[in-house]
């Protein structure tokens, strides 16, 4: 009785242990170079080659065993996948044109991406987190030549008055925030239709009416720190040039009066009677008098 | 798209050979100071010039205005009528030394966004060559060049109102060529052409001139936004301009 | 012949119970279709979830970004998964009774091998909006008889608070180790025993942990589901539909949980759970006709019962724990043998007047399971589980006190070939022993083991 019992458990063993060889072998990861790379995020040091399984696990099935954001699922996801060998990204603290800080990519792994297929990831650990931020960039060898940019700095937020979101309105116009976003921020100003990415893929700009969530987080910093950094690869050009710390702030609260979902702004506003900006009647004044130098430079005398 | 066959293999090949003999050539006339060489040519297009669209600029009522009289079209492929052909940029792509190759120009060139409208459409820089970005226009544009992705040069992208100061930077590697777009206008089309060494930009009837050439055998490449590259030998001679012409095909 | 009874309802609890073990367990690669992520991505080792699947099922099948709604989907999207193990197994069993041709009932070895097939189970569950879920398990068995193994409706998030998520119908238990999700599949090795464990001769026709049960849930979750707590309301009917046994016996679900980083080793959890509750002990009956006849839903002098236990997940980076433990009682009435109600029959009928066995006791017990899992990568995962049942106190006394004990062994691997967002697939193999003691026909321990190598596959 024992010994078929037993040679029928060591066939089994033999199965199991050819199988495993097998694996081991599909599993062989090529890419062995840059596997070193580290991330810093607060106390956690991330290193990437921890992360390899992780990243098969989580990651790969859209950005790519090679990290070219063309995993099985990228035909069939809207946005793309990030292209990690490009090492360019939308969620940013720094300049655009510069990398990222390991913490905005560790932020944007926890966060997740709203509007795209990409989930928070939080139910991971956070050396978990860590350690794939530093995967992600063992990817492409500009993290080894570039350091990543200066993060934007953000001054407290002040408190939010009537004056403020006024003078954001001014600014909303001023920017021309519209020509993409719409004079009442439905994502359909003039250029709306024409936008591409850097891949010339069509995409859409944000639609405020509908979309209660930013794509790089919904705090009132999260917002300044879109526009006051652009997101890379995408229309959405950088202010930082043109816009002062405390005008950025005005601008977060008149376009948070743009979001359907309550808040102090959107009570004010409707306390103020706020209506949408009239882009039309301004061009006429705006043409006549050569267009005035920055007008909201000086931000003590504030524009009407 | 240049596409690449075996001939241009050959070709590049043969180019490096030549490139190595010029690189030690080089090296023994190194010690006289550069006494200015320099090439003219000419740029002809042979061939009917492909059809520009017309941009309507309606969308933008302070450029159509502008532009009221004149409409404008795209400018892919700018031919006079005697076939010279404007926006090329004729570069030395091979055989210079490295005091020449790091030669930057000492005045900032400027990239001006007029009329909804780059102007100039073609600017060729050095890398590390300061140019100025400014706007002249009643309205914003996002200046938004966009170098290949992957490479030493990175994509930017920056709203510049109108009355803003200028953008003073520079780009950091060569590159043939940065398109540079505005996403609120999508009509506005741009290349900046990021090379080593003296460069020169075909203007209206197609003639350009490459000053400050040092003494040499060098490969010579013009390059057109949608016609691709061509490249001659050419070898330059002290104080004795030399002579290159190109001639693209239209489609 | 009372303890010869005993043993042979035993045997047939304990035969019953092993081919109770229909693993409906939740892969869906629609799922995976809706959000293009991989198994893995929600799974340790398809169907056994991982933390991100955790809290993709907690949020209601939503990954909370704003596609969960259908209308993001194809039109032509439909979520329906099938799954089927075709198998090659062996099964072999130590002590059975046989006819022999002296009249006299002999005990011997019965082993037999062969190919099969288990049931098919069709899964469906996904968002019929935005904080709407549903899910749907028409299984079958081997022979196509279809039942119900869930059909539930859930309000997620309501108030946009994770704390509030509301579910009615016949669903899973909120069991961290969840026995639809196990790894193991084999006759003796697939199901816990601790979730079905009811003594050798207790009436309690309650108290599977196991089983889908027919009721409403309450579960709560932090944002990133570190903190999980639930609480469910149950028709003390096992599951069965149309309350069979009666319409006043509930029972109670309560579970909580927490979860916390471990640096390298990724994020333990650790929990309890209890169920409380009540099942009949008597069902009338009705003459009138000449016979007694039992009225269905007649149960009556309800009893109670009690089982909790803790739950940990350890992690030791590709080392894992998975530890439940059970503490388990029921009433003496159950123990004694009152309550039970097969195929319409209540071998056991605490009528007015009956009295207890003299010195009858509330049976109580203790059970735990370590199962152990080596995630040698996303596509290879080796497992064994250990579980031991230990009676500590027989309801009737006299009964041996190992009488009805277990101890359970299984170990194999499971193997994923491919790894992608469309289908699941595994080559499965797995050995099986289990050991009740006191439960063969001659009073001593009966064993019995099953040796299985499938293919597992849902699509």
């Amino acid at each position: 009785m024992r010994t078929p019992q037993t040679i029928l458990i060591a066939c089994a063993m033999a199965v199991l242990a050819l199988a495993s060889t097998s694996s081991a072998q599909i599993t062989e990861y090529q890419e062995q170079q840059n596997l070193g790379v580290e991330a810093h995020v607060g106390r956690l040091t991330g290193h990437a080659k921890d992360a390899e399984i992780n990243y098969r696990r989580y990651c790969a099935g859209c950005h790519g065993n090679q990290g070219d954001g063309e995993g099985e699922n990228a035909m069939w996801l809207d946005p793309k996948p990030r292209n990690f060998t490009l090492a360019q990204f939308k969620c940013r603290s720094t300049p655009t044109g510069s990398l990222p800080t390991d913490a905005d990519l560790y932020d944007t792994v926890g966060r997740g991406v709203q509007s795209s297929n990409m989930p928070s990831w939080n139910p991971l650990s956070d050396q978990q987190r860590v350690d794939l931020v530093a995967y992600v960039k063992h990817f492409s060898d500009r993290w080894k030549t570039d350091k990543p940019g200066e993060a934007i700095p953000i001054p407290p937020e002040p408190a939010v008055n009537a004056e403020r979101i006024k003078s954001g309105q001014v600014l909303f116009q001023k920017l021309e925030c519209w020509k993409c976003h719409g004079v009442e921020g439905r994502a359909n100003g003039p250029s709306a239709d024409t936008l591409t990415d850097d891949q010339n893929r069509p995409i859409k700009p944000f639609n405020f009416h509908d979309q209660t969530k930013f794509k790089c987080g919904t705090a009132d910093s999260d917002l300044y720190r879109i526009f006051m950094t652009g997101l890379d690869g995408t229309p959405m050009p950088s202010f930082a040039d043109n816009v002062k710390p405390d005008e950025a702030w005005d601008l977060v609260f008149y376009l948070r009066t743009l979001q359907p979902q309550h808040s102090k702004e959107k009570e004010i506003a409707e306390q103020l009677g706020l209506k949408p900006i009239n882009p039309n009647a301004a061009v006429a004044p705006a043409e006549a008098p050569a267009p005035a130098p920055a007008p909201a430079q000086n931000n003590e005398n504030k524009p009407q | 798209m240049p596409s690449r066959n075996p001939n241009l293999v050959i070709t590049i090949f043969c180019v490096l050979l030549i490139a190595a003999a010029a690189i030690i050539s080089q090296r023994r006339v190194k010690a006289a100071p550069p006494s200015g060489g320099s090439i003219t040519g000419s740029i002809k297009l042979e061939g009917t010039p492909p059809h520009q669209r017309p941009i309507d600029m309606s969308k933008e009522p302070a450029c159509a205005a502008v532009h009221k009289a004149s409409p404008v079209t795209a400018e892919t492929v700018v031919a006079g009528a005697d076939g010279g052909l404007k926006n090329v940029v004729i570069y030395i792509s091979d055989g210079l030394t490295g005091s020449a190759a790091t030669e930057v120009s000492p005045e900032n060139p400027t990239w001006d966004q007029k009329g909804c409208q780059y102007i100039p459409h073609v600017m060729a820089l050095n890398p590390n060559e300061q140019f100025k970005v400014i706007n002249s226009d009643p309205t914003s544009h996002n200046i938004h060049p966009t170098p290949a992705p992957g490479g030493p040069n990175h994509e930017w992208n920056k709203s510049q109102p109108a009355g803003s100061p200028p953008i003073t930077t520079s780009w950091q590697a060569p590159e043939v060529a940065i398109h540079v777009k505005c996403n609120i206008h999508p009509w506005m089309s741009g290349y900046m052409v990021v090379v080593k060494g003296p460069y020169g930009v075909s203007g209206d009837k197609g003639s350009f001139k490459i000053e400050n050439v040092p003494p040499g055998s060098y490969t010579l490449t013009a390059w057109q936004e949608s016609l691709g590259t061509q490249t001659q030998k050419i070898t330059v001679a002290a104080g004795k301009p030399a002579t290159a012409n190109f001639t693209f095909k239209g489609k | 012949m009372v303890s010869a009874r005993r043993s042979l309802t035993g045997l047939l609890l304990f035969v019953g119970f092993l081919l109770s073990f229909s693993n409906s367990a939740n892969a869906l690669p629609a799922f995976a279709r809706k959000y293009g992520l991989r198994c893995s991505a929600c799974h340790e080792a398809w169907p056994m979830l991982n933390y991100f699947g955790q809290k993709f099922k907690d949020n209601g099948y939503q990954l909370m970004n704003d596609r969960d709604s259908p209308v993001w989907q194809n039109p032509s999207y439909w979520p329906v998964t099938f799954r089927m193990t075709p198998s090659w197994h062996r099964e072999s069993t130590d002590k059975i009774t046989y006819d022999t041709p002296g009249g006299t009932p002999g005990l011997r070895r019965l082993t037999s091998s062969g190919f099969d097939y288990g049931g098919l189970d069709i899964l469906s569950a996904g968002t019929l909006e935005k904080n709407i879920s549903f899910q749907i398990i028409p299984a079958s068995d081997e022979l196509g008889a279809f039942h119900i193994e869930a059909v539930n409706a859930r309000l997620d998030n309501v108030f946009n608070s994770p704390w509030l998520n509301f579910k009615m119908g016949k669903f899973e238990l909120d069991n961290l180790v969840s026995e639809k999700r196990g790894l193991t599949l084999s006759a003796n090795g697939g199901g816990y025993n601790i979730y079905h464990f009811v003594p050798v001769g207790d009436g309690n026709i309650f108290g599977q942990i196991g089983d889908n049960q027919v009721g409403m849930e309450w579960l709560g979750h932090s944002a990133n589901d570190r903190t999980r707590l639930s609480v469910a309301i149950l028709s003390s009917t096992d599951g069965n539909p149309d309350l069979p046994y009666g319409s006043n016996s509930y029972s109670a679900f309560f579970t909580g949980s927490h979860a916390f980083n471990v640096g390298k080793l990724g994020t333990d959890r650790v929990g309890f759970y209890a169920m409380v509750g009540q099942a009949p002990t008597t069902y009338l009956t009705d003459s009138s006709s000449g016979v007694p006849v039992l009225l269905p839903s007649s149960g009556l002098g309800n009893k109670g019962f009690s089982r909790e236990g803790f739950v940990g997940l350890f992690y030791f980076g590709k080392l894992d724990f998975q530890v439940v433990t059970q503490h388990g009682s029921d009433s003496k009435w159950f123990g004694a043998g009152y309550g039970d109600l097969i195929d319409g029959i209540a071998t056991g009928n605490n009528t007015p007047g009956t009295v207890l066995p003299a010195g009858a006791r509330n049976p109580t017990w203790n059970g735990a399971f370590v199962e152990t899992h080596w995630v040698q990568n996303p596509q290879l995962i080796f497992f064994q589980r250990s579980e031991w049942i230990r009676m500590s106190q027989q309801a009737i006394p006299g009964t041996a006190g190992n009488f009805g004990n277990i101890d359970n062994y299984v170990f194999g691997y499971r193997y994923y070939p491919f790894m992608n967002s469309r289908a699941g697939f595994a080559w499965h193999n797995e050995y099986g022993w289990l050991k009740g003691y006191g439960l063969a026909p001659d009073g001593s321990d009966l064993t019995s083991n099953s040796l299985m190598l499938g293919f597992d596959f849902d699509f």
